[in-house]
């Protein structure tokens, strides 16, 4: 072969090796979206899941699926992303974080294609309640893709061991699930060298346990009322007392080596306000008998509204590939993504109507409905926690001085307040 | 004349490089030059990676920050120019000078206590034959990855940690509750850092007491001197010059301490009481949003350990002998 011919060859070679190397594998007749999310690699595998199965019934969309592992650097990450045009085109929002980025302008307005003909979801197939965080003037930015109330998980072993001869859930369906029924209950199990309740630290926790004893955090028009209602101060002292003496363990300061999801299958525990996704733990554990849940516990033993979590799915305001980027987000939140993902080792509560039965179905934990009672009547993060970034953290740090005894619940809750008022003038 | 013109001719010059020069009408002086410029682009294109890496990695960003400083920008909307108010905010930020006294207490106890055992162990380690296997040794640390490093330490400074239970007992008291006491949580990071740095500064003492001439030792040993004025008249003020660089170097790193509150403590807590500088830095600009506070913060950490080592630089002159 002549010098040239050799030339020419190798940079014939040459070019296919990096454009091989660079070029989609389905970029001639696919389109792709990007997706990202945070999540634990059980969450993970059934992400991929479902994915693998959307990409069965939709040939034409590739989606690449780009998880973090750590909330914090999941949204560090994704606002890097955002700010230099390279965010993915679906992406959850955690529901501390949603308003930021909605206020921000960045997402997708989603009510002219979900109002559309060829919409498989509708605006109303989900609760006005969860969406208060993701609608501005009058648009809907993004769902709760599913929710997780904190239902009081129980363990039955523990309350056996401590003398205990009443079911919290079966008191509950009785209407007499009381703050003093606990209260007796706890005694009972610290005497028997047990924790009685141990909760995660972050708004859900203590907001309601404000509202579950009859208080008011928020009032209608978003203004934090706590500070100036009596119920509510009285509550958070209640709280920190628990901490004080022990009888309330925080989840978050329990050593990775002894978790508190270890301790609770470990029969160290005797309440546990958490999701459904501890279904998962008590499953591996291999003792998922042993556990039930029940709502808070309450002063008149009558359900009151309490926390539910939720994670946000949203679609990137920049997307080059809207309608299949919208196709995938409606398959993600709508029923049969749902049904899906939340079926089979499911980790949350459907956020949609009519789909009841996933929770139900399987009769686990036997209380199950209590999870759906508890969405029915529940409320997400406030709005305004939901938008100043920080602001969370804030409350959870002057919530650690009351719990510590630096500040008292009144003085506490009053520093709350002015970082809120403060929070809302920034806004 | 160029002197050079005449100490050059072509044949020599070209037998020493095994060249040959077909072109006699050029004159030796050009040909230099021509070498010299032809050294210069090689000379641009060894440096152009680096250069171009300190520029986009370190340069442009530095630029950015100073330009951010001055300006309001959550990361998402537009940016606007606010004057000074972020500096005003920030200086009047209890945690800005939270997280300053909490870096300089870090610095003061860390450089210090550090660098003492550290040349402890070096003069300790000089007279050993199995000094390689001790030096592996406290040099692990440093090849460590110092997220493993701090998740290993927060498993021994547990409350119910067996070596912390034990220890305790020991002498007497109840185990303290290192991570989460916010008297206790500064200085167990502090021990953190010097058991992490410890290392490094180890090889860097034993280099230089390696580098001390045994004459030195041998003629203060003939004056009389004993092995105590030895080691203060003679090896540590010939010591000072690796004393000074290596306390300039770790007061810098404490200033720089973040990965050990972020994953020990737990993002600076409890209560503040671990939150240092460029966690507040972090903080800010990645939690908060806020990239412009976030920026400001950034200067007054760039002002702080400005002033720091030009204030060392200062007091080195008493204590730091350059000769031999």
């Amino acid at each position: 072969m002549k010098r040239k011919g050799k030339v020419a060859l190798s940079i014939g070679v040459a070019a296919s090796v990096i454009l091989g190397g660079i070029m989609p594998v389905h970029a001639a007749s696919k389109t792709t979206v990007v997706f990202s999310t945070w999540g634990a690699p059980s969450e993970l595998l059934r992400y991929k899941q479902f994915i693998a199965n959307f990409e069965k019934s939709n040939p034409s969309i590739n989606v690449v699926l780009q998880p973090v592992a750590d909330y914090t650097q999941y949204h560090a990450k994704l606002l890097t992303e955002l700010a230099t045009g390279k965010a993915p085109d679906v992406f959850y929002l955690g529901d501390d974080k949603v308003g930021k980025y909605v206020q921000a302008g960045v997402l997708m307005p989603l009510n002219s294609m979900l109002n559309s003909s060829s919409s498989t979801v509708k605006l109303s197939d989900f609760s006005p309640s969860l969406l208060g965080s993701v609608t501005r003037n009058g648009n809907v930015y993004g769902v709760p893709n599913d929710v997780n109330p904190d239902a009081w998980w129980y363990d039955k072993t523990v309350l056996t061991k401590a003398g205990i001869t009443d079911d919290p859930a079966t008191l509950a369906a009785q209407g007499k699930w009381t703050t003093a029924a606990y209260n007796a209950m706890a005694t009972k199990i610290a005497a028997a060298g047990a924790t009685p309740l141990m909760a995660y630290h972050y708004w859900g926790t203590y907001w309601a346990w404000i509202t579950s004893q009859g208080g008011t955090v928020y009032d209608k028009n978003g203004n934090f009322v706590a500070n100036k209602n009596p119920v509510s101060v009285a509550a958070i002292a209640t709280l920190a007392k628990m901490v004080q003496d022990k009888t309330m363990a925080i989840a978050d300061d329990q050593p990775s080596g002894d978790s508190s999801d270890n301790q609770f299958v470990e029969h160290k525990v005797g309440f546990y306000p958490e999701g459904r996704y501890v279904i998962g733990t008590v499953s591996a554990a291999g003792s998922k008998d042993s556990y039930d849940i029940a709502p808070w516990p309450t002063p008149s033993g009558k359900a009151a509204p309490t926390d539910v979590a939720a994670s946000f799915l949203a679609i990137n305001g920049k997307t080059k590939v809207k309608d299949a980027a919208f196709k995938f987000w409606s398959a993600y939140v709508g029923k049969a993504g749902q049904i899906f993902r939340l079926s089979t080792g499911g980790n949350a509560v459907p956020s949609i109507q009519g789909v009841d039965s996933i929770v139900t179905s399987s009769k686990y934990p036997a209380h199950a409905q209590t999870f759906l009672d508890m969405v029915h009547i529940g409320y997400t993060n406030a709005a305004i926690e939901a938008t100043v970034p920080g602001l969370s953290d804030d409350i959870a740090k002057e919530m650690r001085a009351i719990y510590a005894g630096t500040d008292t619940a009144q003085a506490g809750l009053d520093k709350i307040a002015a970082l809120v008022t403060a929070a809302q003038k920034k806004k | 004349m160029n002197p050079q013109a005449q100490s050059f001719t072509p044949q020599s010059e070209g037998a020493g490089l095994g060249v040959s020069f077909k072109n006699p009408g050029r004159s030796p002086a050009k040909k230099n030059a021509s070498w010299r410029k032809k050294d210069n682009y090689w000379g641009y294109l060894f440096l152009g990676p680096q250069t171009i890496g300190l520029a986009i990695f370190t340069l442009i960003p530095f630029v950015m920050m100073v330009g951010l400083s001055f300006s309001s920008w959550d990361g998402l909307g537009p940016i606007s120019w606010v004057g000074l108010t972020n500096f005003k905010s920030q200086l009047h930020d209890p945690l800005l000078w939270r997280s300053i006294t909490n870096t300089l207490t870090i610095g003061f106890i860390t450089a210090p206590v550090g660098l003492l055992i550290a040349l402890v162990l070096a003069v300790a380690i000089q007279q050993l034959r199995l000094r390689t296997l001790y030096l592996l040794m406290f040099f692990a640390p440093i090849v460590t990855n110092t997220i493993a490093v701090a998740t290993i330490w927060q498993q021994i400074l547990r409350k119910d940690s067996l070596l912390n239970t034990r220890v305790s007992h020991l002498f007497g008291f109840s185990p303290p509750d290192w991570l989460f006491n916010p008297h206790l949580a500064l200085i167990a990071v502090c021990i953190v850092i010097i058991w992490g740095s410890l290392g490094l500064n180890v090889v860097i003492f034993l280099a230089g007491l390696e580098s001390i001439s045994p004459s030195v030792i041998e003629a203060a040993r003939i004056d009389g001197a004993g092995p105590v004025q030895i080691f203060t008249k003679i090896r540590i003020p010939l010591l000072s010059p690796v004393i000074f660089f290596s306390i300039i170097v770790a007061v810098i790193s404490s200033m720089q301490t973040f990965d050990v509150v972020y994953v020990l403590t737990s993002n600076g807590g409890p209560q503040d009481s671990t939150r240092t500088l460029v966690y507040h830095i972090y903080d800010l600009g990645f939690v908060r949003n806020d990239f412009g506070g976030s920026s400001a913060a950034a200067l007054i950490l760039l002002v702080l350990s400005l002033f720091l080592t030009l204030t060392q630089f200062a007091f080195q002159k008493r204590f730091v002998h350059y000769d031999s």
